[in-house]
């Protein structure tokens, strides 16, 4: 009788993402469990077993795996923009060894941080509000995960662009910074790539509570509480609304020679990130 | 008392069962059933979701023993988990009192 069940346990352990030592650690549990009761049916169904496990260590996993994401890439934008602070002249765009390499470089530069630091914020906002609960709808944490795994993404993207860019302009560039470059990527890359290790971990398990649950306005609830504006279920004014801040911000950073197109730049690009990762963020909801 | 009514209050119910001394999912369970008189009906597979995921959170520790020629796997408190069982004796009595100031 035990056998069968644990048979049937095993199997519905994998089809939930749980496997390796974990599955092995739940079955010997069990198995022992068993032993003494002898009543696999005050234990509860495989189904109802395997789906509390991936439901509960999938919440635990995509919470933490998106707080120790941000640990690791806040200290990576701010030797990002340390970086990019103490280049003095940048050079000429056309001093390129490879031009259209470099063009596609230099807009991975600006746009990529940015990426990640939204996403990053974003799967924080959610971890943080999902903090009490014990198990939270799929949807919920497959889109914390999405976030996550951006922010993580974008964040390498920005470093391998930076070293890139540092190869292209080596004719241009001090020595120094180049090697600061270099190892401030490789540095950086051997974090992300750590908590994408993490990541990636949580990701395999699949959890099975269905619902709806709760969407941007919610995790960003503490902050639009102090806005005097009704932007709840309107996601585009949102979104008009941090271009337009953001925008703002390129404008006095650039001045009146750059500032404009800076602006026009910043608007255009969170407009269009906004449309093209809204919905797979959850930006939309 | 349904398993929806306790789920709320289930990682503060085992908190408070490993705070005594170190044990396995077995005797945790039954102890819950013991100090509740039967009260609290549930699963008994449902009680380890919840120890492997406290245990994730850093509130218990874990590792197997040997006991009469088995091995099981035997949860204690941290000192995390004993902070957080703290605030959550804490939380609850106030709560209670005040509930039964109400409705006595």
């Amino acid at each position: 009788m035990s056998e069968r069940y644990l048979g049937e346990l095993k199997a519905e352990l994998g089809a939930v993402g749980i496997r390796g030592s974990r599955r092995r650690r739940i079955l010997a549990e069990t198995a022992d469990h068993l032993h003494e009761s002898a009543d696999p049916a005050r234990f509860g169904a495989p189904k109802l077993i395997a789906a509390r496990f991936a439901d509960e260590l999938a919440t635990s996993g995509a919470r933490r795996a998106a707080f120790s994401s941000f640990v690791v890439l806040a200290p990576a934008g701010v030797l990002y923009v340390v970086l990019f602070g103490l280049i003095r002249t940048w050079p000429d765009i056309a001093s390129a060894r490879f031009l259209p390499l470099a063009i596609c470089v230099a807009f991975a530069m600006v746009l990529a941080p940015q990426v990640a630091f939204a996403a990053g914020l974003l799967a924080v906002a959610r971890a943080w509000r999902l903090r009490p609960e014990r198990a939270s709808p799929a949807g919920e944490i497959i889109v914390l995960r999405r976030r996550s795994a951006v922010a993580l993404g974008s964040g390498a993207a920005a470093f391998g662009a930076i070293a890139v860019y540092a190869s292209e302009y080596s004719a241009s560039l001090p020595g120094w910074w180049q090697d600061m470059a270099y190892g401030s990527a490789g540095t950086a890359f051997v974090a992300l790539g750590g908590a994408g290790v993490a990541l990636a971990r949580t990701a395999r398990l699949q959890p099975q509570t269905a619902g709806r649950g709760g969407g941007l306005f919610d995790d960003l609830e503490p902050v639009l509480d102090v806005i005097p504006l009704r932007l709840r279920g309107h996601p585009w004014l949102l979104c008009l609304l941090v271009a337009g801040a953001a925008a703002a911000a390129a404008l006095l950073a650039g001045g009146p020679g750059e500032g404009p197109r800076n602006a026009a730049f910043e608007f255009v690009t969170v407009c269009a990130g906004f449309f093209a990762l809204g919905g797979f963020l959850g930006l939309k909801d | 008392m349904r398993a929806e009514t306790l789920k709320g209050h289930l990682d503060f119910l085992l908190l408070a069962i490993l705070a005594d001394e170190p044990a396995h999912g077995y005797r945790v369970i039954e102890e819950l059933k013991r100090r509740s008189a039967g009260a609290f009906e549930l699963p008994e597979g449902t009680v380890y979701p919840a120890l492997h995921r406290l245990e994730e959170s850093g509130l218990l520790a874990s590792s197997w023993a040997s006991e009469t020629g088995r091995r099981r796997r035997v949860y204690r408190l941290t000192s995390r988990g004993r902070r957080a069982l703290a605030g959550a004796r804490s939380e609850w009595r106030g709560f209670a009192k005040a509930i039964e100031a109400v409705v006595a």
